[in-house]
């Protein structure tokens, strides 16, 4: 059994409790003496941090959406003034504004922390060489894996631009022995690697950890055969926090969560009661060590289960599923979240007049995750001339690039392909 | 050891202490910090007993004693070593000592307490030298010594600290500092309250900030020492103190 910080991780369950308990009490009488936007809808509800005398209380306290986030944007949930931010973070969030998480130096050393205990599960010891391949869209994790894997004095690959053959050479040439990714990617790999000569026994790998998406059985087992090594997994919520806050042990029996940084709900369908141990429903998460960009009760589209029971792996922290689907309409693409919405916004701002109708169709291929956006032909959007119709639509597809970290193709189609699947305009056709 | 959930306390109308929960483990130093007022002192003050009115949960050793008297307490194995020393400065030192064994001494554990006396005695040489010396006529830093020493004469498990660096200059508060840190060798767990934050983070393990009442962060001290509220509010940010001056001569 590896554990990055076993004293934490396998600390009583009381005195968890306890310390939980005093995170959660001293972060509230933060975020309500620092961010108004806290402050407001604690004083609404007639809510005083000072009353707070259990973790379950915490059901008591309005959550916080994306909407939230991008309400505030950029600074206005920051608990820390900008000088004592060290690190900016942008992603693409699901709403009109980019998601923006500022940390202090602190706040990187906790989910240097976090992110170490999920690599250290998995298996990554400090002679490791670690390789890093995730889409552009995850390049905050990117980061978070870099530093969490450099605190375990692994040697680590960060993210790069290269191409899945390059990609493979590397792993190859320089005996990758751990290679973090998400589920598609891997599977992606072993195909591309059916068109070259790079044989499986000449890879020097012993383990894969993949995050972003949910991990169906049938892709670990296709993956630990090909390779003949283990595959781990971890969760997290791309746009705000780390990629490990839960991870799997050994065990592969469920995720532990690290509970002393992080308090997870789960909360049933009428969105209020929470639901028992067991029951699926929606992931909710409050942070409990993070100073600069503290979020209470965060919905994070998520859906999962918490277990019962107590590990073999001798952690105490408790068990969730992995993700066993999301709510609303906000979509997981390559393991970035995408919000159907972001992509009419930057449709209709390229109509003059009425927009055209489109939908977006989902599918894989060789198990990546693929966007087409069927767009009708409208004269609103488009012209007669075949070359500044191109020039649109590159336009289009760049505009979605750099608003989302995504690579989608555009084709044209007819009214009644929009019409043969009775969706409103920007609905989604998930072939996946 | 400890466990305190959810305290309250008030000074008449005022509100003193609002929800503060904390805790402290066998063999830990832990510090309190914060400004003037934020109800450090308080937050000993009620877990002594000697603020009765308090509201919420202190466990220790598993075990209720909120609403304990003092005297119960000490013999639960905490004892505490006030603000400002108030040691008895007609006494001599030695009687000061025994004093602090008063509970014990009832209990007829004569025997023991010389071998107690010899540990201070070992722990601080000096009280040793002037034990027969009239306590009020001694150096602050010797009173602090004093003060700390009747306090280990009770024996306990828990030792609560009140700003042990009062009115002492840097160089008595230094060595005030390293006995402490001895004294947990010793197996004595402590609970310090101090002003001069950067010396008690120095020797802790953990710590919490208070803030009118409130504890606002907590964490291992080292983190706390280089968290930037911290460091305005409490090291003073952009000079040295005698403190970490000393430390580098």
């Amino acid at each position: 059994m590896r554990f990055w910080d076993g004293e934490n991780e396998q600390m009583n369950r009381e005195e968890l409790e306890q310390v939980q308990l005093e995170r959660l009490q001293s972060t509230l009488n933060r975020v309500y003496k620092n961010v108004p936007f806290y402050k407001k809808h604690f004083d609404a509800l007639g809510f005083d941090p000072g009353a707070l005398t259990s973790v379950q209380d915490i059901t008591r306290l309005p959550f916080t959406t994306r909407e939230d986030l991008g309400n505030n944007y950029p600074y206005g949930l920051f608990a820390m003034p900008l000088r004592d931010i060290v690190r900016i973070s942008s992603s693409a969030g699901t709403t009109p504004k980019p998601v923006v998480v500022g940390y202090t130096m602190r706040d990187l050393k906790a989910r240097g922390t976090v992110t170490a205990r999920f690599l250290a599960a998995g298996g990554v010891v400090d002679t490791d060489i670690v390789q890093i391949c995730l889409d552009p869209g995850l390049s905050n994790w990117g980061r978070a894996l870099k530093e969490g894997a450099e605190n375990i004095g692994a040697s680590v690959m960060p993210m790069s631009h290269m191409s899945t053959l390059k990609q493979l050479l590397a792993m190859q040439d320089y005996k990758t022995s751990v290679l973090i990714t998400t589920p598609s990617y891997a599977m992606h790999m072993i195909d591309v690697m059916r068109t070259t000569d790079i044989e499986t026994s000449a890879l020097a790998l012993k383990a894969i950890m993949v995050v972003g998406e949910f991990l169906a059985e049938e892709t670990r087992e296709r993956l630990e055969s090909t390779f003949s090594i283990d595959v781990r997994t971890g969760y997290g919520p791309s746009d705000v926090m780390g990629p490990g806050i839960a991870f799997e042990c050994m065990e592969k029996n469920g995720l532990h969560i690290s509970e002393d940084h992080f308090l997870l709900e789960i909360v049933g369908s009428d969105s209020q009661a929470p639901s028992a141990s067991g029951e699926a429903g929606e992931i909710v998460l409050t942070t409990l060590t993070a100073k600069a960009f503290p979020l209470i009760r965060f919905r994070t589209g998520d859906l999962g289960f918490k277990m019962a029971g107590t590990c073999p792996c001798r952690r105490t922290l408790g068990r969730m599923s992995g993700i066993t689907g999301h709510t609303g309409e906000i979509l997981t693409i390559r393991g970035v979240k995408v919000h159907p919405a972001q992509i009419h916004r930057i449709i209709n701002r390229n109509a003059e007049g009425l927009s055209p109708r489109f939908l977006i169709h989902l599918y894989k291929e060789s198990y990546l995750d693929m966007i087409e956006i069927w767009l009708e032909m409208n004269d609103t959007i488009f012209s007669d001339e075949v070359k500044v119709l191109e020039a649109t639509l590159k336009n289009l597809r760049e505009q979605i690039l750099e608003m989302l970290g995504l690579h989608v193709s555009i084709r044209l189609v007819e009214a009644e392909t929009i019409d043969q699947y009775a969706k409103a305009s920007g609905g989604v056709v998930d072939e996946r | 050891m400890l466990r305190v959930k959810n305290l309250h306390a008030y000074y008449g109308r005022i509100k003193a202490l609002d929800n503060v929960s904390l805790h402290v483990q066998p063999g830990e130093i832990v510090s309190l910090i914060g400004a003037n007022g934020a109800g450090k002192t308080t937050i000993l003050n009620t877990i002594s007993g000697l603020i009765r009115s308090a509201q919420g949960d202190i466990k220790f050793e598993g075990r209720k004693i909120r609403g304990l008297s003092p005297e119960k307490i000490v013999a639960a194995g905490i004892s505490q070593v006030p603000e400002g020393r108030q040691i008895f400065g007609p006494l001599t030192v030695l009687e000061n000592l025994e004093l602090g064994a008063y509970l014990r001494f009832k209990k007829k554990e004569k025997e023991a307490i010389s071998s107690d006396l010899g540990w201070v005695f070992q722990l601080f040489p000096r009280l040793k030298e002037r034990s027969g010396q009239i306590a009020g006529t001694l150096s602050g830093g010797e009173q602090q010594m004093l003060a700390i020493g009747r306090a280990l004469m009770a024996k306990p498990k828990l030792l609560l600290l009140d700003e042990p660096s009062m009115g002492l200059a840097p160089l008595v508060v230094k060595d005030i500092m390293n006995t402490v840190s001895e004294l947990r060798k010793s197996g004595v767990t402590i609970l310090m309250v101090e002003q001069n934050a950067r010396a008690s983070l120095t020797i802790s393990d953990r710590g919490y900030v208070l803030e009118t009442g409130r504890v606002v962060l907590q964490g291992p001290s080292d983190e706390l020492m280089n968290d930037s509220d911290v460091k305005r509010a409490y090291l003073g940010k952009d000079y040295k103190t005698f403190w970490e001056g000393r430390e580098r001569v």
